[in-house]
């Protein structure tokens, strides 16, 4: 990988011969639209591979949140704000009904206690302790699937029978080891940003099935 | 093929098919947009800026945009300074930080108020602004770069779509930095026979930060703070926009 020092724009004329800003432009163009294409691709392989896997995740949160469960999302980095936007979408979505959801990423107060006192692997686990209750659900968002501080938040879930989902990236790590996450969406790419991208198209998708079967079920 | 960001591809086995297409309509003429905001973007890096980032209607984005650029997912990408603005009131918050030569980025609709707010004064405190959105497209100059998809659907926020843009955005302003002799800005030459608003100082946005004796005023530019005499527009109060032209104000272009 030919990276470079982060000084070397202060000395252009290592390669100061280089003007052809329109061909690198032409350049970044098509490099754009190839990982749009790729992007697109990969979503929607992931949509078919996991048709069933998503209706039945969907089946089983619209029971949980017609018993009164709420649903907690959760995840580290730019997967902690994705998780943010998935509670968002459920808690106040533009249209369709809204769930009581929420990120557990949202409070610095509680973050940096938990991390600075008991350990980050226990941030969203100690979370779950104090606030879930049997028929919540835990939804945990990671691309390599081995977050250690997602491992943690699943078990306890289990352990108060919350119903667990995964969105994981990759080979889908220890969150798709059986019995660890009841329904785990795999997105499987070695490119972060392309399983990050996937992952908000799953969680769209999923969330419309969640609408529907509440919907047919609320009129049982 | 620009793609050196050494990560494995095994998961990515259309990528050279894809690049073979001579054009996608994947992105349209967003593509051309993402390539020239991102040598914008890479070149004012270079010189020393810093990225704000906000998006009052979904918080999330600004903070997965500045995530991205401090802390590259692919090791080896030097780690650059974005900031999701913080607080309650992006333009109050923008005002202290931003410093001239800094970018401001929005991911929002073209009716968020407190963004067109943040983009209108962005040329006073001397901010380059990127506008990112969807739906009914903002009008031509609201932004210096607009990158806005063609959706009009409301769960489109929520489904990857903004998530691809910056995400193309970050990857294309690293590939940008490895082509150094292209960071460099050349000031844009007067084209003898018009008008060269810079060198004429017809006339340049203004903030009034506070209002003095007489007709005068202290004002923010671009180019820092300055008295400014304002007895041709007659009163003015702080946080009004005008148009300074040498050293007076000539225009209140918007109030409050």
């Amino acid at each position: 990988m030919a990276e470079r020092e982060s000084t070397d724009f202060l000395y252009p004329f290592i390669e100061s011969d280089e003007r052809d800003t329109a061909g690198l432009l032409a350049d970044l163009a098509r490099s754009a639209d190839a990982k749009a294409v790729l992007s697109e691709q990969l979503r929607a392989a992931t949509l078919t591979a996991y048709a069933d896997a998503l209706a039945a995740a969907a089946t089983a949160m619209a029971e949980r949140f017609l018993g009164g469960g709420q649903l907690f999302v959760f995840g580290n980095g730019g997967s902690s704000t994705d998780a943010a936007t998935i509670a968002e979408l459920y808690a106040r979505p533009p249209i369709g009904r809204g769930f009581p959801a929420r990120s557990l990423v949202d409070d610095q107060a509680v973050l940096t206690a938990l991390s600075n006192d008991v350990g980050f692997e226990l941030v969203f686990s100690r979370q779950l302790i104090a606030h879930a209750r049997a028929g919540d659900i835990a939804l945990g968002v990671s691309t390599s699937g081995n977050s250690q501080n997602l491992m943690t938040a699943f078990a306890e879930a289990r352990r108060r029978n919350l119903l667990t989902v995964g969105l994981a990236g990759h080979d889908g790590g220890g969150m798709a080891v059986p019995g660890v996450v009841e329904h785990c969406i795999v997105v499987r790419s070695d490119s972060v940003h392309r399983v990050q991208e996937t992952q908000a198209g799953v969680a769209l998708d999923l969330w419309d099935r969640v609408q529907r079967s509440f919907e047919e079920m609320s009129h049982r | 093929m620009v793609d050196h960001d050494g990560e494995p591809k095994s998961g990515e086995p259309l990528e050279h098919a894809a690049d073979s297409q001579p054009r996608s309509e994947a992105l349209g003429d967003l593509a051309q947009d993402l390539a020239s905001t991102s040598l914008t973007l890479a070149r004012r890096f270079a010189a020393g800026a810093t990225l704000w980032c906000t998006a009052p209607a979904w918080p999330a984005h600004a903070r997965h945009i500045a995530v991205e650029f401090v802390h590259p997912v692919i090791v080896g990408k030097k780690a650059l300074p974005a900031v999701a603005v913080p607080g309650p009131d992006p333009v109050g918050s923008l005002r202290q930080l931003g410093r001239p030569g800094d970018v401001v980025v929005a991911v929002a609709a073209a009716d968020d108020p407190v963004v067109a707010d943040v983009m209108r004064r962005a040329g006073a405190w001397g901010l380059v602004t990127v506008w990112i959105g969807m739906g009914d497209r903002v009008p031509t100059g609201a932004a210096d770069q607009v990158l806005w998809l063609p959706d009009v659907d409301p769960l489109a926020p929520y489904g990857g779509r903004f998530v691809l843009l910056y995400h193309l955005l970050w990857e294309l302003t690293h590939v940008c930095f490895e082509h150094p002799g292209l960071l460099v800005e050349t000031p844009e030459s007067c084209e003898v026979g018009e008008v060269c608003v810079t060198c004429s100082d017809e006339g340049r946005l203004g903030e009034v930060v506070e209002v003095g004796a007489g007709d005068e005023a202290s004002v923010r530019t671009a180019t820092g703070t300055e008295p400014v005499d304002t007895s041709i527009v007659g009163a003015v109060l702080p946080g009004d926009l005008i148009l300074v032209h040498a050293g007076t104000a000539i225009t209140i272009v918007d109030q409050g």
